[in-house]
């Protein structure tokens, strides 16, 4: 229900991109207008995700000009993304009043493309294309937030289960990064003017080698000469790596899950991460497990570890709410922390394309066959290539279990605005003493538990961790936690 | 059958006046409303054979799924955005026009140069690569469901070393068996090689590209079965112009191609029976012969026009610089930017000099495409450009903007 607000005296800032123009949008209900009274609402329209981790995409032609009359479902403009041209529609009636891109321009996804004058309903999924995005925050912090979320389709998955490759240490990054291009023959001249790349050839360098500070990544004169510097610098420090034989390099570009993945690291390596692991004993869970799976009325029905530990980790963080925050530090002076109230957990998965991350909400109402089914359910999707942007966002912890490939302790990495992340390994059967001191076997789980340092301390991250331990090693425990 | 057709279409011709449209058959027109329906073109023309794919797109009914199978004659296809003086060696398309005796034409004749209407890259075309097209609509859209469905067909014919790749495009892994795989999965082979084994790079068979518009999603991609062309594509997609120009739009990513080594018509049916198993419809799918016909109906003749028209081949294309002073063996730093085709902009200085020559006023707007002698008009867009100088700059640019010959 929108109530329509009086806010006579405030100019419109038509350019802005702030609370208030969400708040008007919301607030002005067009089913209130009267047939006397018309309404001018000129409203950015924004550029649409078009998937595949896509940023930004070319601008190939307009079919309208300012002041044209569109209707609903008219072309408004051609873009071009790699290997697709796509017609953008007008989703509304209205008047055209300003195109924010030329031909030839990239337009970024998230941001403004046409401003039009309504003249028809809005419902409320049109709302969301518009500048604000409907959401509680202004649209700022919607295209801050489009960069944070994993907005990836997926491409044809089979096969899909939950594994993350063992996250590297942030730390041991090369100094150039390893920036792989197509190789040779392949052209860059959208990276530097010919006269740069004139430079390269007279400084004997490869341009792709050298890192372009300028516009778009471009090349500039000044890099060229500081990678000379930089590179006879290293050569005295750096033995050459051992050829094993003549094979060439290739330079390859990056996929556009690689791309985001890289973006949202490079954040991540503010982040001080200590590790916390914590050898925990399943085989009493297993048991429950093979004792219900008896039952299950198809083998895909089976419960598998992971919806337990998710059950479990959420029970957990009822006592340890920290866990569960998360940290806004876009000002290192003032970093706000949030306390989430819903258990969102992103779910890492390994798809042919790369990893993905999907997210399961408020996993503290949910029963663990709900949990399950929802695994299923994301698993297929993105098997499917029907995971959405909205299946990636807000995220408030995330687990990521390689037990189906190996792993025993692991280092994952922390996704802001997140404070704390789990990572889960392969179980194995080992030697263990029962309480009456004899040897036993037992089915041992590691779990790998990162956290951020400067808000969780490792004292709390260890009794959480412990709780987690204790709740999945008396499975009974889990139950009388539960509401 | 053909010159048959050609021979009425004169008659008919004549006769414009008196019959106002000759449209499609009703009955052509009734199938495209048809939820499942399958094309293939006699003709080898690549114009017409993008025109009649863009005419399904825009008129076929929009829960409808369409495949279309098509075979054109030596042609290179840029995408809606490209840049055929980056990406296209121009010199060689036209042989006989040519004046310079030192660009040997590889044989292949005339080849066509045609800008299509979806993204992506550059290819080659003849008559050993088919090229299918699926038309559906966008709920039921992903990038790489009909190029599985391809993979499907090609395994079937025995060609186990092909898969999807990353990029969407289809690929036959090279090198020795690796592992047992599932089969299902189109996405990888038992030759695929994993990270740990010396990399042999997959051979790349088939290119992919889309179109996507409101209602309708279009993916179409080639397929190189048998071409005898393998060897000179190289020389035909690799423009001299390339260092020198500097540009937006999407670049090509080239990658080593192989042929399959399937016939056309072994292919042919086993994509239709992937299609028609696919897309079951009750009374059996019936493959229509499309052919020079259909261009007696409007539409797909306005749209054939235009894609045979130089300004749609040229104007089309982004923004872009072309410049000497990367070549050390010029003399004079001449840069021209181009717009939409025509120039827009450019100077001139004399290396080792320091006067800067502006491009002249009259000038701007000269389409690229329309030049038919670089040393005349480099004198006519800078004034104090001396007549040796004029030729050696002329030839240059000569070089690398060929012109176009007059069709």
């Amino acid at each position: 229900m929108r109530t329509l607000l009086l806010r006579a005296c405030r100019p419109l800032n038509l350019t802005s991109t702030s609370r208030l123009q969400t708040q008007l949008l919301h607030a002005v209900s067009l089913r209130s207008l009267h047939t006397t009274h018309h309404l001018n609402i000129v409203k950015p329209f924004l550029l649409a995700d078009i998937g595949e981790g896509i940023t930004e995409c070319q601008l190939i032609q307009w079919f309208v000009q300012p002041g044209a009359r569109v209707e609903q479902f008219d072309k408004l403009c051609e873009v071009q993304s790699d290997k697709a041209s796509v017609e953008i529609t007008s989703p509304f009636d209205g008047v055209i009043k300003k195109l924010h891109y030329d031909p030839d321009d990239m337009a970024i996804t998230g941001k403004p493309l046409v401003d039009i004058d309504i003249q028809s309903e809005i419902t409320e999924e049109d709302e969301a294309k518009l500048a604000g995005g409907g959401g509680e925050e202004g649209a700022g912090s919607a295209a801050k937030e489009s960069i944070g979320e994993h907005e990836i389709r997926v491409e044809g998955a089979a096969g899909v289960d939950v594994a993350e490759p063992a996250a590297e240490n942030p730390g041991s990054q090369p100094t150039h990064p390893d920036r792989r291009r197509s190789s040779g023959k392949q052209d860059h001249s959208s990276l530097a003017t010919p006269a740069v790349r004139h430079l390269t050839k007279e400084m004997k360098v490869a341009i792709t080698d050298v890192r372009g500070t300028g516009k778009d990544g471009r090349v500039l004169k000044e890099d060229v000469h500081r990678h000379v510097a930089q590179s006879t610098q290293q050569q005295s420090t750096v033995h050459t790596p051992m050829q094993t034989s003549a094979r060439a390099d290739r330079k390859m570009p990056l996929t556009p899950i690689q791309t985001q993945m890289f973006k949202l690291m490079t954040r991540s390596l503010n982040i001080p991460h200590f590790l916390y692991t914590c050898a925990t004993d399943v085989s009493s869970l297993t048991t429950l497990r093979k004792t219900l799976n008896i039952s299950a009325s198809s083998p895909d029905q089976r419960l598998t570890q992971l919806p337990f530990i998710l059950k479990a980790v959420s029970l957990a963080f009822q006592h340890h709410p920290l866990l569960n925050s998360s940290l806004d530090s876009t000002d290192p002076a003032k970093p706000q922390l949030t306390y989430r109230s819903a258990h969102s957990f992103g779910v890492a998965i390994d798809t042919p394309s790369g990893l993905l991350v999907p997210v399961i909400r408020n996993v503290q109402d949910l029963s663990i066959n709900e949990i399950a089914a929802q695994l299923r359910q994301l698993s297929e999707k993105a098997r499917d290539n029907k995971l959405a942007p909205s299946d990636f966002s807000g995220a408030s912890f995330t687990i990521s279990n390689i037990g189906n490939i190996g792993g025993g302790v692991v280092s994952p990495v922390i996704s802001e605005p997140q404070v704390a992340i789990l990572g889960i390994g392969r179980s194995k059967i080992v030697p263990a003493f029962n309480q009456q001191g004899e040897l036993v076997k037992v089915e041992e789980l590691v779990f790998s538990w990162s956290a951020d340092h400067r808000i969780v301390d490792g004292a709390e991250c260890a009794r959480c961790a412990e709780r987690v331990k204790n709740l999945l090693e008396k499975p009974g425990k889990m139950m009388v936690e539960m509401r | 059958m053909i010159t048959l057709n050609r021979a009425c279409r004169r008659a008919r011709g004549c006769q414009q006046l008196l019959i106002a449209h000759r449209r499609l058959s009703q009955s052509a027109l009734d199938r495209l409303a048809q939820p499942v329906q399958s094309y293939i073109s006699t003709s080898r023309d690549p114009y017409l054979n993008l025109s009649v794919e863009h005419y399904l797109l825009q008129k076929s009914a929009p829960e409808s799924t369409i495949l279309l199978l098509y075979v054109n004659r030596p042609s290179i296809v840029i995408g809606r955005n490209q840049n055929p003086w980056l990406e296209v060696n121009l010199a060689l398309l036209n042989p006989s026009q040519q004046s310079q005796p030192e660009t040997e034409s590889p044989g292949l004749g005339n080849v066509d140069l045609v800008r299509r209407r979806s993204g992506g890259g550059t290819v080659f075309h003849d008559e050993g690569n088919v090229n299918w097209t699926v038309i559906c609509p966008p709920k039921a859209f992903t990038r790489d469901k009909h190029a599985e469905m391809v993979v499907r067909a090609l395994r079937s014919c025995g060609v186990e070393r092909s898969r999807v790749n990353e990029r969407h495009d289809i690929v036959l892994d090279q090198g020795e068996r690796i592992a047992d795989v599932d089969l299902d999965n189109t996405h990888i082979t038992p030759y695929t090689r994993h990270a740990g084994l010396p990399e042999i790079r997959p051979l790349k068979v088939s290119g992919s590209a889309y179109k996507l518009t409101r209602q309708r999603a279009l993916h179409h991609g080639t397929c190189l079965l048998s071409s005898p062309n393998l060897n000179i594509i190289p020389d035909y997609l690799h423009s001299p112009a390339k260092p020198h120009i500097t540009a937006r739009g999407v670049e090509s990513v080239s990658s080593p191609v192989g042929n399959i080594l399937l016939s056309n018509e072994h292919f042919i049916d086993a994509v239709r029976s992937k299609f028609s198993g696919k897309y079951r419809s009750p009374e059996g799918t019936e493959h229509i012969e499309v052919g020079e016909d259909w261009l007696d109906h409007e539409p797909v003749r306005q749209g054939y026009e235009e894609l045979k028209s130089r300004e749609w081949t040229f104007l089309q294309t982004p923004q872009f610089t072309i410049s000497t002073s990367a070549d050390p063996s010029c003399t004079t730093d001449v840069e021209l930017t181009v717009r939409n085709g025509a120039i827009s902009g450019g100077h001139l200085r004399h290396r080792g000099g320091a006067v800067i020559v502006e491009l002249n006023a009259h000038s701007i707007g000269q389409r690229v495409h329309n030049i038919t002698s670089w040393p005349e008009t480099l004198s006519q867009m800078f004034t104090g450009v001396d007549c040796a100088e004029g030729r050696r700059l002329g030839a240059w640019f000569e070089r690398m903007l060929p012109v176009q010959a007059r069709t």
